[in-house]
């Protein structure tokens, strides 16, 4: 929802740059971010490697297994018919391999989250550069446009453009424009207000001045400050378009299957839950994890970078 | 050619949905307790229900997906045992028990129609002591007027097949601008006489559709209509909360001695609107409290019915349809390397219908199926054009892609299907089947009524498509007709296999034709084989459909025909 | 382009407020004609055909043509628009003669498919959506700000830690999970708590609260974690502020120095988050609707997109986008006037 409001006050704050050395070692001290950074590792390696992985129980994601499905179409067995060959259990109906769903499902979640997520960055940040510094007419069109965006019921969007566009594209990378396309405007908001407030700083106004370039000005002296800030919103929306991605799966309008996406195995599994509660468990906690990770990595990135919020962890 | 698609619980939507329930008053005996619980009640797939006495009194609650109910008679697609049929009576509805095939049995008219000899013209009697809610009495102009209006363009989306029966249907637009249908003829108050533009048998089938039902002009608002209709029936719509529910309180004008198929039982009965098809059923699993009073209206899902099979009081809460509605896959015969024979039929082989079986639900989800024509049809003959262990018989299915010489890596073929999550798990049973003989099969989730103008409207941009038909009336007719013959290709038809051949036509036009049911049926069952043939469709089961019910929910059941269950007869124990 | 400049605005304050409100009002207006034009110019791009669900089956290409006409398909997209922005301040009526549709102003357009005003579904289901969303917004702003509050004072402490991790869970967590499976724990394992329907407020209060408790629960998870981080954040940064040195330093009490002093000016950015929020959820939350089955403005789109009823999406999409904008048109307002930098 509304997870990006809640860093807007202090990020807004920071104004200079620090040096990373600082920073790392600020970082290194927080047992949590680093947990995060760990897990947020692991899953990015998970993905890379998720055929070598699955591969090692012999399975894949699409292949069917009915043997190991009783007659109601249930796993067979313990824990969602988990078992030397099956790690995970399998998934009822298909018997496919659950194991190698979850482990091909942090490439959905991730190519999503992370392209989304870059795709929204560089949008907003454009937007928000271009609003603070020229201000004027085109501030205040870039704010109606930041405006409209807000005003848009995303979702329902989301699910109307998913349908008029034609087969033949391919769904993740549709996911990755449409989520990212509609999650720029708070990071446009918040980059066109420390626009305004850099650009009157007094090395700025010195720049113009001397009549230094808009370029110069924009990409040597004001996005260099912003870097910070967009690094930390960035790792924070990650978790959110993560979250966009298993929702919009979670309804039926995210990536076709058999292409593996938590979200539509969370989606499937709650309605199998008293029966195989495993089905859930499993791509419901790496889901949660992955968003976890991202979120408590952020968190210590802020704190990292700007200390004044900083109180549990030291 | 009457036919019902039910294919995943969301297009029940359409048609359960729009659907009712019923009741009736005071202890009217049915037949025999169990009529049909011997003959399933060992089977995991559950019973078909049963009757018992009726109770009268109670408030019985119906659950159901459906957002809303439209009760305008001629703008409905309901069933003539659900939703509408407890509100609006018909000239005819249908008479039907537990594991019986259902029969046309006169309503409002005193018979199920008297024939002219050259089977053009029909006519009705109504029954004596008939009125609507407010005390008018139900006239034949009433329900010469409610078919009348079902021909406006301001209402439609309606059972449409009388359309083109009626004599000069073709070009008439409804009677809102003044004009009459002068092919319905209303002698006196009791009389109505139809003219038709050809014989046709199956009219009194048709005589029970919604459009049938009285309206009275004096209270016809086109705008209000579909919410608060005029009663005939043994309840009237008391309140409507958009979105939350429908109550209906019992008629007192309406007579239980005009009426042998509703029993009206409860004093009231509650559609609780846009219910989650797992939740209503977790819910009735539970059988607590209020829930005990309430009966689905949505198919039971998959895992729910996994989940009934370990709970022995939900078990016996499940009611079980025979074999209804016809799962298949359409191949459309248009496309490059589907316009093979040989390619169809390598598909006949490669298909995994084991899969498809257990993604339906397993046994309980249907019966595997190798002919068209659904079980308990006049003319159906049990044949198997391609033996093929459940699973497919890949080695077959490559063998004869390499006599058809077409490549099936050449191009992916494009399955659609709707992007609910059972209709999907059902599109990725028959993907995997496919690609083990090595046809590359995308799948395109789309919207149920996008999907369905993919499918009948426009060009075919479509190869394959898992398809559910059942038909409205039990004839051969309603199975093969539809979909396969060339003239339902497109502009909403649904030969959604594309096929079209003139023989097929042919055998279809000649059965049609035919009066006599055993001829006619002998023919359907050579339609059948010579399709299957030609192999333009994959028949995968014959679904089965589960609904459940709360504990204190009696004389619920389903027919051998339709799949659903009578609204009419349900009733509550005391 | 311009350069870079610094204004100096002249003029008395009353002046300036009012140029400023007058400002944020006629852009709110431009917003909503171009959500409104964009809404429609996307969903008439839907591959679907509203006109087919009307056609009844089987469906000839003639009775089609005429359930087009009869709906206003068959007129160009923009004449389609320009009608539809009329209704919305004149009314309009829809077919003609006797079985004419009125449908009067502020009409959003009428659903064939649900035979209703889009005014009249809105009204009806906007009571659901509303009890969601206040009974959410109360639940969450009491938790979360009281949360944050003590996690501030008890800087560093366990609870603190407790406060932000269970926070940090609380926003990873995604929704819908959550909601299900509260339905099964309390709803079906342990039978404490209605699972999904919707009693209206006017029929049972009690019944309506009881009905509400799962959805409330779920969602304020989510927005408590939320506002406890923001509280806490803010209250750290007040608390070192020098006015609260100065309170202090006076001798006042701990407690009152963070009743009085501290929490008033927490509030400010705490209340403009709760105003944009409390906006977005107003405009239907789609799915917690979904999830609970409660018949909201939320789920009427949802099922609405998936039936490609235009009329409902366009005058749902407008409405809600309007209910956003208006609660961002206030909140910059209640900015505006609180902190005048803010309007630069």
């Amino acid at each position: 929802m509304s997870l990006d409001h809640d860093i807007v006050g202090p990020v807004a704050s920071m104004k200079t740059s620090r040096s990373s050395s600082t920073l790392l070692s600020r970082l290194r001290r927080d047992r949590l971010a680093i947990a995060g950074l760990v897990t947020i590792v692991v899953f990015v390696l998970v993905a890379i490697f998720a055929p070598f992985l699955s591969s090692l129980s012999g399975n894949d994601p699409y292949t069917y297994h009915l043997d190991a499905l009783d007659s109601s179409g249930a796993p067979a067995g313990w824990g969602g018919g988990i078992s030397a060959a099956h790690w995970f259990g399998v998934e009822p109906l298909t018997g496919r391999d659950l194991f190698s769903i979850v482990v091909y499902g942090s490439r959905t979640s991730l190519v999503v989250g992370l392209g989304a997520t870059f795709l929204a960055m560089l949008l907003g940040t454009v937007v928000g550069l271009v609003a603070g510094y020229f201000g004027g007419w085109v501030d205040t069109v870039a704010s109606r446009i930041i405006d409209v965006m807000f005003g848009f019921p995303s979702l329902i969007f989301m699910i109307a453009l998913g349908a008029i566009v034609p087969v033949s594209f391919p769904r993740l990378v549709l996911l990755v424009v449409i989520i990212g396309f509609f999650g720029w405007a708070s990071i446009a908001r918040v980059v066109r207000g420390q626009t305004l407030a850099l650009r009157k700083q007094g090395y700025v106004r010195a720049s113009t001045a001397l009549g230094a370039s808009h370029g110069h000005i924009l990409f040597r002296q004001i996005l260099p400050n912003l870097s910070a800030t967009i690094v930390v919103f960035s790792t924070i929306t990650i978790p959110a378009t993560i979250g966009s991605e298993a929702a919009l799966s979670f309804l039926g309008v995210g990536v076709a299957p058999p292409t593996p996406s938590w979200g539509r195995s969370i989606g499937d599994a709650v309605t199998w839950f008293s029966v195989t509660p495993m089905y859930l468990v499993f791509p419901g906690v790496a889901l949660f994890l992955i968003t976890l990770a991202f979120n408590v990595f952020g968190d210590g990135l802020r704190d990292a970078l700007d200390p004044r919020s900083r109180g549990v962890r030291s | 050619m009457n036919a019902q698609r039910s294919r995943s619980p969301r297009s029940l939507r359409q048609t359960a949905l729009k659907t009712a329930a019923a009741a009736a008053v005071v202890a009217i005996a049915l037949t025999g307790c169990n009529a049909n619980g011997d003959k399933n009640a060992d089977s995991s797939t559950g019973t078909q229900g049963s009757t018992t006495d009726t109770v009268a009194g109670g408030t019985l609650t119906i659950l159901t997906s459906a957002t809303e109910v439209n009760w305008d008679p001629a703008e409905s697609q309901n069933l003539a045992i659900t939703t509408l049929g407890l509100v609006e009576r018909r000239l005819t509805t249908w008479g039907v028990e537990p594991g019986k095939p259902g029969v046309v049995v006169p309503d409002l008219a005193t018979d199920t129609g008297t024939v002219s000899e050259d089977g053009t013209t029909w006519t009705y009697t109504l029954k004596d002591g008939l009125f609507f809610e407010d005390g008018t009495p139900i006239t034949s102009a009433d329900i010469k007027y409610g078919i009348e209006r079902s021909f406006a363009p301001e209402l439609s989306g309606g059972l449409s097949y009388h359309k083109s029966l009626l004599e000069g249907g073709d070009t008439y637009t409804g009677p809102f601008a003044g004009a009459e249908l002068p092919s319905i003829e209303t002698p006196d108050d009791k009389t109505i006489v139809f003219h038709l533009t050809s014989a046709y048998g199956d009219w009194p089938w048709i005589v029970s559709q919604p459009a049938f039902a009285p309206v009275p002009e004096a209270k016809d608002d086109v705008a209000t209509y579909s919410q608060q209709p005029v009663a005939s029936g043994p309840y009237r719509v008391a309140e409507t909360k958009s979105g939350v529910s429908i109550t209906l309180e019992r008629n007192d004008k309406w007579d239980k001695a005009t009426d042998d198929v509703r029993t009206a039982g409860p004093d009231q009965i509650v559609f609780s609107l846009g219910q989650d098809a797992t939740v209503t059923a977790q819910r009735l699993i539970a059988d607590s409290g209020a829930d005990k009073n309430a009966f689905g209206a949505t198919f039971v899902p998959p895992a729910q019915l996994a989940q009934v099979a370990n709970n022995a009081s939900a078990k016996e809460r499940l009611v079980t349809s025979d074999a209804g509605a016809l799962a298949y896959l359409a191949i459309n015969t248009e496309r490059d390397g589907l316009d093979n024979v040989k390619v169809r039929q390598a598909i006949q082989y490669a298909t995994d219908k084991q899969a498809f079986q257990v993604a339906s639900g397993g046994e309980t989800g249907g019966a595997l199926a190798t002919t068209l024509i659904t079980p308990g049809i006049q003319g159906r003959v049990d044949f198997n054009l391609y033996e093929a262990p459940a699973g497919g018989d890949v080695d077959k299915a490559k063998a004869l892609l390499a006599e058809s010489g077409w490549d099936p890596a050449s191009r992916e073929l494009i399955l659609v299907s709707e992007d609910d999550s059972v209709s999907l798990s059902k599109a990725q049973a028959i993907e995997q089947g496919l690609e083990r003989a090595g046809f590359k099969v995308t799948i395109k989730p789309e919207a149920q009524l996008a999907a369905t103008q993919t499918l009948t409207q426009g060009d075919g941009d479509y190869d394959l498509n898992v398809s559910a038909w059942q038909p409205d009336f039990p004839s051969a007719n309603g199975n093969i007709q539809p979909l396969f013959d060339s003239s339902q290709i497109g502009n909403g038809g649904w030969n959604i296999a594309r096929f079209s051949d003139p023989a097929v036509d042919a055998l279809i036009a000649q059965a049609t034709a035919e009066i006599d049911p055993v001829k006619a049926g002998a023919i359907w069952a050579q339609a059948d084989e010579a399709i299957m043939a030609a192999s333009p469709v994959v028949p995968l089961v014959f679904t089965r459909n589960s609904f459940l019910h709360g504990s204190n929910v009696e004389n619920f059941y389903i027919p051998s025909f339709p799949a659903y269950p009578n609204y009419l007869k349900a009733s509550l124990a005391k | 382009m311009s350069a870079p400049v610094t204004t100096v605005r002249t003029g008395t304050s009353a002046a300036r407020t009012a140029r400023f409100v007058l400002g944020k009002a006629s852009g709110m207006i431009i917003v909503l004609l171009v959500v409104s034009a964009l809404t429609y110019a996307v969903f008439v791009l839907l591959p679907a055909d509203p006109a087919q669900l009307a056609c009844g089956r089987p469906c000839t290409p003639e009775r089609l043509e005429a359930a087009r006409g009869y709906m206003g398909l068959d007129l160009p997209s923009w004449k389609q628009y320009l009608l539809f922005l009329g209704g919305i301040f004149a009314g309009r009526t829809f077919g003609s003669g006797a079985t004419a549709i009125d449908c009067a102003a502020p009409c959003l357009g009428y659903s064939f498919r649900l035979n209703e005003s889009v005014t009249d579904l809105i009204t009806s289901r906007l009571p659901v959506t509303f009890s969601i969303a206040i009974g959410a917004a109360v639940l969450w702003l009491v938790v979360g700000v009281a949360a944050g509050v003590v996690a501030a004072i008890k800087r560093g402490t366990v609870i603190d830690r407790a406060v932000m991790i269970g926070a940090i869970a609380g926003v990873s967590a995604p929704s819908y999970l959550v909601g299900l499976l509260g339905i099964l724990l309390f709803g079906f394992t342990l039978n404490m708590v209605p699972v999904s329907g919707y009693v209206a407020f006017t029929e049972s209060p009690l019944d309506w609260a009881w009905h509400l408790v799962l959805p409330w629960t779920v969602l304020a998870i989510l927005m408590a974690a939320v506002y406890a981080r923001l509280t806490r954040a803010q209250m750290l940064d007040v608390m070192g502020s020098d006015f609260i040195r100065t309170a202090r330093a006076k001798g006042l009490t701990e407690q009152r120095v963070i009743t009085r002093h501290a929490l008033r000016n927490v509030m400010i950015p705490v209340i403009t988050l709760f105003g944009l929020d409390l906006g977005g959820l107003l405009g239907g939350a789609v799915i917690t609707e979904k999830v609970f089955s409660m018949p909201g403005l939320g789920a009427l789109l949802l099922d609405a997109v998936g039936n490609f009823d235009l009329p409902v999406l366009v005058g749902v999409t407008l409405f809600s986008a309007a209910v956003i904008i208006v609660a961002n048109f206030l909140v910059d307002l209640v900015y505006g006037v609180l902190d005048p930098r803010a309007r630069a």
